[in-house]
């Protein structure tokens, strides 16, 4: 046994965590979590939760010891085994299918008109809705689902398909209860992009375009391959930007002198963006492996450790972050984990950047005056391995 | 073993020896060398370790790809047309065996 290892602390155990808890409001778990030890065993959750800025920072970046590749992943059977549960070099060959489509270039070229459309359309339909509409559900939601089915070439489905393949599949890969019901719905599911797939591939080849799946018919990738990081990308790039996108309007509305100068300077609104995913990070814990027996930031895991690296307890880190709790804009630049990082940094961010700080954003606020909570019926956020608004009624003046 | 210098914006410098194969984004990340971040691990996807590379070492650099040309485009300190590259892109032993890098005031 290394010197390291003699020195290292045994696990803490926190009995005390609740999933109802941590459903409404994980953060002032993770604070005390933090508080006494970077990671514990949650016999709750039925793993060991990393929640410092350290201990999530160098799992990252190591997948010899921290692998991807987890047994009995709800995610593998929820989704099939996508390149986010695979290391490299395995990873590292789907990660290349996707090539350029996500990239800054393209959207400038393609997609930024595309998402154009797609804000125009939907706010409309909000202003439609009226004062009082649920700005998630009339706009955010359907402008993320509507943005993704375009990026990702399903030209036979609609964006309440999206919408309802991407809950439906994130619920199995959240299924710890083994609910029965959760798994029919994500296996219906799993079937109908399956059938989707198989039905627009030979279209794409003969009508080629900028979207993911027209790519992967030149790519030498299996079609098992394809469909697993096709679901994993309906999963990871629907709820997030949506789920951004509220809680950014959320904490504006909520912070008054932080909206007046953001509405005098529209050159903040990626500062807004940065900052919302630090606060309230849309993926807030994904799974990793230990391969081998190990010693992180000072506290022993044995091999094959199910660890929950908690991002979203990383990115309120005091160690890093000066007064965490706070949504601040003007706070001093410091890289958060909301994207993850190393090789499974998240390959949307760029998307997701250009979507909702360079289009939603500016638009919502430049075109829904006096835009304001709604008093009557409070937001609600909710969640903890995803976490977003599940409602945000607004108010605004219509003319 | 190769030998790479970081000069930080404050004037300190960190000088490491790393094995052939380590690009200078993975040597900084794995040492602790402030100034960069190298979020993307590598895939010349995020931009965040931007260098300026001290002419005297530019000889002998590889071209410039198109993944690496859209990056540097998306900096946040501002592009220089002939020194700034991404730390990822360059390793010991194959574009260099001793380079002195320039750091950015910030990256992110």
């Amino acid at each position: 046994m290394t010197a390291e290892a003699l020195e290292a602390r045994p696990v803490p155990t926190a009995d005390w965590v609740t999933i109802p808890d941590l459903h409404r409001n994980p953060f002032p778990i993770f604070r005390k979590m933090r508080d006494e030890a970077p990671v514990h065993w949650v016999p709750a959750v039925n793993r060991y939760m990393v929640t410092s800025y350290e201990a999530c920072h160098i799992i990252e970046n190591d997948q010899e010891i921290f692998s991807a590749n987890e047994t009995n992943s709800l995610m593998k059977r929820a989704m099939g085994h996508s390149m986010l549960r695979k290391d490299d070099p395995e990873h590292d060959v789907d990660r290349k299918s996707y090539g350029s489509v996500l990239r800054p270039k393209a959207i400038k070229e393609h997609w930024n008109a595309i998402f154009q459309a797609n804000s125009d359309k939907y706010l409309a339909r909000l202003k439609a809705a009226g004062p009082g509409a649920d700005l998630i559900r009339e706009y955010a939601a359907p402008y993320a689902a509507e943005n993704l089915r375009l990026i990702m070439g399903f030209h036979n489905a609609t964006q309440e398909d999206m919408q309802r393949w991407s809950q439906t599949m994130i619920n199995g890969t959240g299924n710890y209860a083994d609910d029965p019901e959760v798994w029919a719905a994500s296996e219906q599911s799993y079937n109908e992009v399956d059938d989707a797939i198989d039905e627009i591939l030979p279209y794409l080849r003969k009508n080629p375009d900028s979207s993911l799946l027209s790519g992967m018919t030149s790519m030498p990738i299996p079609l098992e391959a394809i469909r697993a990081n096709m679901k994993m990308t309906i999963g990871g790039g629907l709820n997030e930007p949506r789920d951004v996108l509220g809680v950014a309007v959320w904490a504006l509305l909520s912070n008054p002198e932080q909206l007046d100068r953001v509405l005098a300077d529209t050159s903040l609104f990626p500062a807004v963006f940065e900052e919302s995913v630090r606060w309230v990070a849309p993926i807030g814990m994904y799974p990793r492996e230990t391969t081998r027996d190990t010693v992180l930031e000072g506290v022993q895991l044995p091999k094959g450790a199910r660890l929950g690296v908690v991002v979203g307890a990383a990115n309120r880190d005091p160690k890093i972050f000066e007064d965490p709790d706070s949504f601040n804009i003007f706070r001093a630049k410091k890289p958060h984990l909301a994207f993850g990082g190393g090789n499974h940094y998240c390959a949307g961010a760029w998307v997701a950047k250009a979507s909702v700080a360079g289009i939603a954003l500016p638009q919502l606020f430049a075109e829904l005056p006096n835009l304001r909570l709604d008093p009557a019926r409070p937001a609600v956020d909710a969640g903890w391995v995803f976490r977003g608004m599940t409602s945000l009624p607004v108010l605004w003046d219509s003319k | 073993m190769a030998k790479i210098s970081f000069h930080h914006s404050d004037g300190n410098v960190d000088v490491l020896d790393v094995d052939p194969g380590t690009s200078i984004m993975r040597a900084a990340v794995t040492n602790g060398v402030a100034g960069i971040v190298g979020e993307c691990g590598g895939q010349a996807m995020c931009a965040t370790c931007h260098v300026y590379v001290r002419p005297e070492y530019l000889d002998g650099l590889p071209e410039i790809g198109d993944d690496e040309e859209e990056m540097l485009d998306c900096t946040t300190e501002e592009r220089d047309g002939e020194r700034s590259r991404l730390g990822c892109q360059l390793k010991a032993g194959e574009a260099f065996d001793n380079i002195e890098v320039d750091l950015p005031a910030s990256q992110i």
